[in-house]
Formats: structure tokens, C-alpha cells, sequence
């Protein structure tokens, strides 16, 4: 990750180079606008408020400072609060957008210093010193009005539905995914396990629905694959089993040979000497 | 025309003998050396997997056989070495019963 001391424009794009693969560093500025914008989301920001590129790419350099400037174990307080799939060594602006992604509204089981860098990330104005009600009560005010009927609206629909699926849920611990080798990553896709009234809260009916399939049947697949990969590696310890025991016999076998060859020169050549001896004093 | 026939032929199967092997021996160890040598992404992860079978290689089952090997190896030489001894003696017999033999037939 670039230092915040940097000047932004010198800095290398995030996500534009992958690890092993060195690109020349991307001006932020340079960038077309529809990356930019992209790039904009990703840091949680909301492009349409901004009506020049330039004031887009300030804010960006803005962002990303307040980000570099975070708590990093605060960040990963809201990671495991937000399930979000991320690696423990993840940079800071990785887990800034696995932030960005979360967009639930309960806040419970969110530890202060998370709340604080939660809004921070979603452009609420807090103080260090504010207590966990406060942050709260501004992160609900920062929501807007519609967004919160819409939300409640999704809410109540989705309270339906999961009376009507009858869900039980059983929420497991948080788990990071394995250490990356590089810093930054392209981000893996959004991926917030909750229940299914949570989920329709969040994305509605069909998103919601559609999320909790496609889900089920990521699930399916990675056991069907975990079950191949358990055959293989069965199957794999079997070879080598099979392989050491031959090569034992095989060398074993070829001792024997040897055992077998030098028994026979030994005997050869002591007939030999023995022959040399006899006719020696004997003969001659 | 060597004095001893057998002599001469065993000193000639052993060089042919010697030379041959020492030739398929090397011609066998380059070619895997050269193959193995490689620098496929494969053949680096085969070298690996040699080096672990040969530190995975279970002694017990034929350490016996290889001591006898070895003993045999000894007794071989110790019986080349006697030979060579007992040819040094009957040339030295030889040599002397034909300087004894001239003076007399001289006399």
C-alpha cells in the first residue's frame, strides 16, 4: 500500500496492478470518468455529488487519506461485524472497501471504534469522543428519509417471506480467508451471510431471494468440490503409498542381485586361488 | 603369444568388461542428469519429489543385504590381492628354477 504521505496523483491507481504483475503507476486524475467513478464507489463515495472529475478525484485523495488515517484493528472490527470475506494481512484499503460494501442499518454487535470508522466510511461527520448511541442515532440520520421507508418497506416484506420459508438460522464465527501474498486485491464479490429478512432488507425482495439461491448453490458447489479434492488427495496418498512400497522392493531386489553377483565372484575367485595354490605346491 | 592363455583371457574380459560398464553407466547417469536438469515447472516439482523419496527410503529393509555387499566387496579385493601374491610367487619360483637350471646345463 502507498504511504498517505504521497501526493495523490503520483500514487498508484488501487486495484489497477495485480501482484507479480508490475504496471506504471496510474495518475488518479488521468483516469477515464467512468473508472473514476468506479473507483469513487469502491471507497464508499458517492459519485453523482460530484460534477467535475477533478472535484471527484479531490475527494478520492480526501478518502483516501481518512483512510490511512484509521484504526486498522477498528477496520477489522467491522469486517468480522460485517462478515465480509477478506484475508487478515488485507491492506487498508482493502478493508475500506469491503466496508463501503456493507450497507445494513442494525448495528448491533459493532464495537465504538468500528461504529466510528463505519461512518467516517459512509461521509458522517463524528467526533472521536462520541459514545455508541450517538454514532448510531447520526449513522440512521445520515440514511435520508425515503431510503429509510424503502428499508423499512424491504424490512416488513422480508419478515413475511421468512415466516413463510420458516428460517432457521444458525449463524457460524466470523473466519478470515487464507493470508494474500500481495497487499491489495481485486475485491471478491459481495458475499454477507445474514438471514433472509436482513437480506431482503438490504437488497429487496428479488435480490435478496436471488442472493440466498445463488448462495445455496455456492455452498452445493464448493462441497461437491471439497468431496473431488478429498477423493483426489485419498487417491494421491494411495500412489505414494503404492510408489514407496516399490521402490523399497525395487531397491531391495537389486541388493540382491548385487549379493547374489558378488557371491559369485567370491566363490569363483576362491576356487581360483585355490587352484593356484594346488597346482603351485602340489604340481609343480 | 602370452605364456598362459587363461591368464590373458581373464585380463582381457575384465578390461572389456570394466570399460563397458563404466561407458552405459555414465551414458545412463548423464542422460537423467540431463534430463532432470530441466527447468520445467514440472520437472523442478519431480526433482523435489526424488529428493523426498530418497529421504523417505526405509533402510531397515535391506540394510542387512547391503552389509553383506560390502563384506563381499572386502573379501573380493582380499582374494584379488592374494591371487596377484600367489601369481608374484609362482612367477619368482619360476624365475628361479630357469637361473638354476642355465648354470648347470653351462657347467
Amino acid at each position: 500500500m502507498s504511504s498517505p504521505s504521497e501526493p495523490p496523483d503520483r500514487r498508484q491507481q488501487p486495484g489497477a496492478s495485480r501482484p507479480g504483475s508490475p504496471a506504471p503507476p496510474v495518475r488518479i486524475a488521468d483516469l477515464p470518468r467512468d473508472e473514476l467513478q468506479a473507483l469513487a464507489e469502491e471507497f464508499g463515495l458517492e459519485p453523482t455529488r460530484f460534477k467535475t472529475p477533478q472535484h471527484l478525484a479531490a475527494a478520492l485523495h480526501e478518502r483516501r487519506q481518512i483512510i490511512a488515517a484509521m484504526d486498522r484493528e477498528a477496520m477489522l472490527d467491522v469486517v468480522r461485524w460485517g462478515r465480509r470475506p477478506v484475508p487478515l494481512n488485507a491492506g487498508k484499503e482493502q478493508l475500506a472497501r469491503e466496508i463501503a460494501r456493507i450497507t445494513t442499518m442494525r448495528f448491533s454487535g459493532l464495537s465504538q471504534r468500528g461504529l466510528l470508522v463505519l461512518a467516517r466510511l459512509r461521509g458522517v461527520a463524528v467526533e472521536p469522543g462520541d459514545d455508541v448511541p450517538a454514532l448510531i442515532r447520526k449513522l440512521k440520520r445520515q440514511e435520508g428519509f425515503f431510503a429509510r421507508l424503502n428499508r423499512k418497506r424491504r424490512a416488513l416484506l422480508g419478515s413475511i417471506v421468512s415466516n413463510m420459508l420458516g428460517e432457521d438460522r444458525a449463524e457460524d464465527d466470523y473466519q478470515f480467508l487464507p493470508p494474500q501474498s500481495g497487499g491489495d486485491s481485486p475485491a471478491s464479490p459481495p458475499r454477507r451471510c445474514g438471514s433472509v429478512k436482513e437480506e431482503i432488507e438490504e437488497a429487496g425482495l428479488l435480490g435478496g431471494l436471488a442472493g440466498r439461491i445463488k448462495r445455496s448453490a455456492d455452498s452445493y458447489v464448493n462441497q461437491k468440490l471439497d468431496e473431488i479434492e478429498s477423493r483426489i488427495d485419498r487417491k494421491l496418498d494411495e500412489i505414494d503409498r503404492r510408489l514407496a512400497e516399490w521402490r523399497d522392493k525395487e531397491i531391495a531386489n537389486r541388493i540382491r542381485i548385487l549379493k547374489i553377483t558378488l557371491w559369485a565372484t567370491v566363490i569363483v575367485g576362491a576356487a581360483s586361488i585355490l587352484i593356484s595354490y594346488v597346482k603351485l605346491y602340489w604340481f609343480s | 603369444m602370452p605364456d598362459d592363455l587363461f591368464r590373458f583371457f581373464r585380463l582381457l574380459l575384465a578390461w572389456f568388461v570394466t570399460i563397458y560398464c563404466v561407458i552405459v553407466t555414465a551414458q545412463s547417469l548423464w542422460g537423467w542428469w540431463r534430463w532432470l536438469a530441466g527447468r520445467d515447472r514440472y520437472l523442478s516439482l519431480l526433482r523435489r519429489y526424488l529428493l523426498v523419496q530418497a529421504l523417505r527410503l526405509r533402510f531397515r529393509a535391506f540394510w542387512g543385504d547391503a552389509l553383506i555387499c560390502l563384506l563381499l566387496c572386502a573379501a573380493f579385493l582380499l582374494i584379488w590381492r592374494a591371487q596377484y601374491q600367489m601369481d608374484q610367487i609362482e612367477q619368482t619360483l619360476k624365475h628361479v628354477r630357469t637361473s638354476h637350471v642355465q648354470p648347470q646345463r653351462a657347467s
